[in-house]
């Protein structure tokens, strides 16, 4: 008989993956939205490749530039690969079939590196690969080495995250490494936003002096370390160098990981670690309420990634807190905090809810209970803005120390905007990884669009009251 | 004695009809097996009594009290077991008796007592404190038979209950029904595994394309098959050949 081909089997896994996305498993039409917003995003790309094309950078300012994406690149491609390499190793469970099967283990293990490689690359081959369209239209056809390069950048993640993986889960287990894997991504994107945000708190002749010291001169200019910037700037000696260093690295990994992979023992070791802890004490009630409530939160506090969206989401406060501590003045003076608290109390309040009711994976047993319906729709909500509360209480109590007028406004709007968002939350909540929704539930795109809508309404709306000019926030003082 | 529970003329359709007029009656301390071949109606009927489903037509009544008018007082005194163990992955054990407990509002200290007991028989205390999310089939089928048990319903409804356990489990699980019946609950439960209704039902109904096609003891099963010697098996493949 013959083997099935390793055509055959990367087309299975791509199919497994392409299924798996968020995007997939949310929308029934996915094809025409996501060329839609292609070309949206290419127009805009070509326009910022025509402004950016007349600018003229010296090469020493675009080799550090390139240099820097690609650490920040190869991070997040990094994070990303790692949680996609849990899933295709520990969390899909068809390790042990295929093993069973007659096709070559080192095959597979192949198929999911490089599967998981083109998932990580994708999304910034649309992003990257735009802007090097633009630019190769306007006479820099070099940037089309771009695509080259994230290609390599995605290769070397996912040996480096494939790697680390099978390390981690040996030594702690699968859930230890999943939650390391979306530290990391938070780091680096607080990492990314803390450097956008410095121009606005750091004084400027530092921070020139800083890049400057970072930047290749007459004595550094040869150094391998700015093979991987030359490469993505497309000068063909260090693309086709770092395409090599990244498929041997990739092959390498391969080969190591291999024989582990070939005898189980990569799969087995998801098994060798015992349950994780919850609370140690019992909170027995004889109220439904009270139950369900702390039922909800404790499956809010354990939901994978968690911190990581929650911060993400909460990066609104950073400007809040600056402005309320003096450090950067906007137009229309500190009332500007207020529809950035009400808005984020939406948007928070709506992803509480989200994980709440996609952690729900047996709503049967409430159903089945003597418990009122509406019970366990009062204690979802309960948490969920108990959860967002607990987050906006430092932020509204700086505005009432600093700006004690706007403090009815602002919370009469908070608790509007995390109402409205709770109840459409319930109704329809929002794409999540990992979600482990009860039967007949799911993510829903609608439900982020609505939220973002209601919560954009509420902060408007509390803006036009607090504020006597409306247009100052346009104005940076 | 009043029964437990009583179902009269229940009917529920789904593009075609899956149960129809579906008459049972199960008294205090009965245990009623309720067999048929996959997609016989089983479930559908289980779920419309436990309140979980809509019926078409037809009334269920536990302890007198009417589901479809009653459904939370009705509910306050069954324990429903689904066919696959749903439980939440990032709760333990212990969380989830907790929960459950509190939804029966059974009173603190006594669900306290009863949720230890219960983890201990079902050798469940040493994972206590851990996630259910790396359980066995078999633990997690444990984990709820526990949180079925610990506000000691009048009746209990059970949808496959022993699939996936192991013989030792099996045979537990058997057995605390069994004293649970002897003590005057009432349980309906569906198997397919045969052995398990002719050894423990005091009475056994044969389901077929939603008809209740015969009910009785196994050995007036026998008599109406007309073969005294015949295993279960034999009247019900003969019973339900289409």
């Amino acid at each position: 008989m013959k083997q099935a081909g390793f055509p055959w089997l990367f087309a299975h896994e791509i199919r497994l993956l392409w299924r798996g996305s968020i995007l997939v498993r949310t929308q029934r039409h996915v094809l025409v939205p996501v060329i839609a917003v292609g070309i949206i995003f290419q127009a805009v790309a070509l326009l910022i490749a025509w402004a950016g094309g007349k600018q003229n950078f010296s090469e020493a300012i675009l080799i550090l530039i390139a240099n820097v994406n690609m650490i920040f690149l190869f991070f997040l491609m990094l994070a990303r690969a790692m949680t996609s390499a849990i899933d295709v190793l520990y969390s899909r469970g068809d390790v042990d079939f295929l093993l069973a099967s007659p096709i070559p283990p080192g095959r597979v293990l192949a198929v999911r590196m490089i599967g998981v490689a083109a998932t990580v690359a994708s999304p910034w081959l649309l992003l990257g690969g735009v802007l090097a369209n633009g630019l190769a239209v306007f006479g820099h056809p070099n940037a089309l080495a771009l695509y080259v390069v994230i290609g390599g950048i995605a290769v070397l993640a996912t040996a480096a995250a494939f790697s680390l993986v099978v390390v981690l889960v040996t030594r702690t287990g699968p859930a230890v490494a999943r939650r390391i894997s979306h530290s990391l991504s938070l780091v680096i994107g607080v990492v990314i936003f803390a450097l956008g945000q410095a121009p606005r708190y750091l004084p400027k002749a530092p921070m020139l002096k800083f890049w400057q010291a970072l930047m290749p001169n007459a004595a550094t200019a040869d150094s391998p370390l700015w093979l991987p910037g030359r490469a993505m700037l497309g000068q063909a000696l260090p693309l086709a160098g770092f395409v090599l260093v990244a498929a041997a690295l990739f092959w390498l990994v391969l080969a190591l990981l291999g024989k582990n992979f070939a005898s189980g023992a990569i799969s087995a070791a998801a098994y060798a670690h015992g349950g994780r802890p919850g609370a140690r004490t019992g909170h027995f009630r004889a109220n439904p309420f009270a139950a369900s409530m702390l039922k909800d939160l404790r499956l809010l506090l354990r939901f994978p990634g968690l911190a990581t969206q929650t911060v993400y989401r909460s990066l609104t406060l950073v400007p809040v807190a600056m402005v309320l501590t003096g450090r950067i003045a906007i137009g229309g003076g500190p009332q500007v905090v207020v529809p950035l608290i009400v808005f984020l109390s939406g948007q928070l309040s709506l992803f509480f809810i989200s994980v709440i009711i996609g952690s729900d994976q047996s709503p049967e047993l409430f159903c089945s209970s003597p418990a009122q319906p509406a019970t366990g729709r009062r204690a979802a909500y309960a948490a969920a803005g108990y959860g967002t509360l607990i987050i906006m209480a430092l932020p509204v109590i700086g505005l009432l120390f600093r700006e004690a007028g706007v403090f009815p406004v602002t919370v009469t709007f908070m608790l509007g905007a995390i109402l409205c968002n709770l109840s459409l939350g319930q109704k329809l909540p929002i794409p999540l990884l990992r979600p482990q929704f009860g039967k007949a539930r799911t993510g829903t795109v609608l439900g982020l669009i609505l939220g973002v809508s209601i919560s954009t309404a509420w902060a408007f709306c509390s803006w036009m009251l607090v504020t006597p000019n409306p247009l100052a926030i346009l104005k940076l003082s | 004695m009043t029964a437990t529970l009583v179902v009269r003329n229940l009917s529920k359709s789904f593009l075609r009809p899956v149960i129809a007029g579906l008459n049972l009656s199960i008294a205090p301390g009965e245990f009623y097996a309720l067999l048929g071949p996959n997609g016989a109606g089983k479930t559908t009927s289980l779920r419309m009594i436990a309140g979980l489903l809509q019926p078409d037509a037809g009334e269920v009544t536990v302890c007198g009290i009417n589901v479809l008018t009653d459904p939370l007082e009705a509910k306050a005194l069954m324990a429903w077991l689904p066919d696959e163990p749903l439980l939440y992955d990032r709760l333990t054990p212990l969380e989830y008796l907790e929960f459950v407990a509190g939804l029966w509002r059974v009173e603190p200290a006594l669900a306290k007592s009863r949720a230890e007991e219960l983890l201990e028989t079902f050798g469940l205390w040493p994972q206590r404190n851990e996630r259910c999310e790396g359980f066995s089939r078999g633990m997690k089928q444990k984990t709820i038979l526990a949180g079925a048990l610990i506000h000691e319903p009048k009746l209990f409804i059970l949808d496959e209950p022993l699939t996936g356990l192991d013989a030792a489990s099996a045979r537990l699980v058997k057995s605390i029904l069994q004293s649970r019946a002897a003590a005057g609950a009432a349980v309906i439960l569906t198997t397919h595994i045969l052995d398990v209704a002719q050894h423990l039902a005091t009475r056994i109904g044969i389901l077929a394309g939603g008809v209740l096609r015969a009910e009785g003891s196994f050995a007036e099963l026998r008599t109406l098959d007309g073969d005294s010697s015949a295993s279960l098996e034999d009247v019900f493949l003969r019973l339900t050949r289409p």
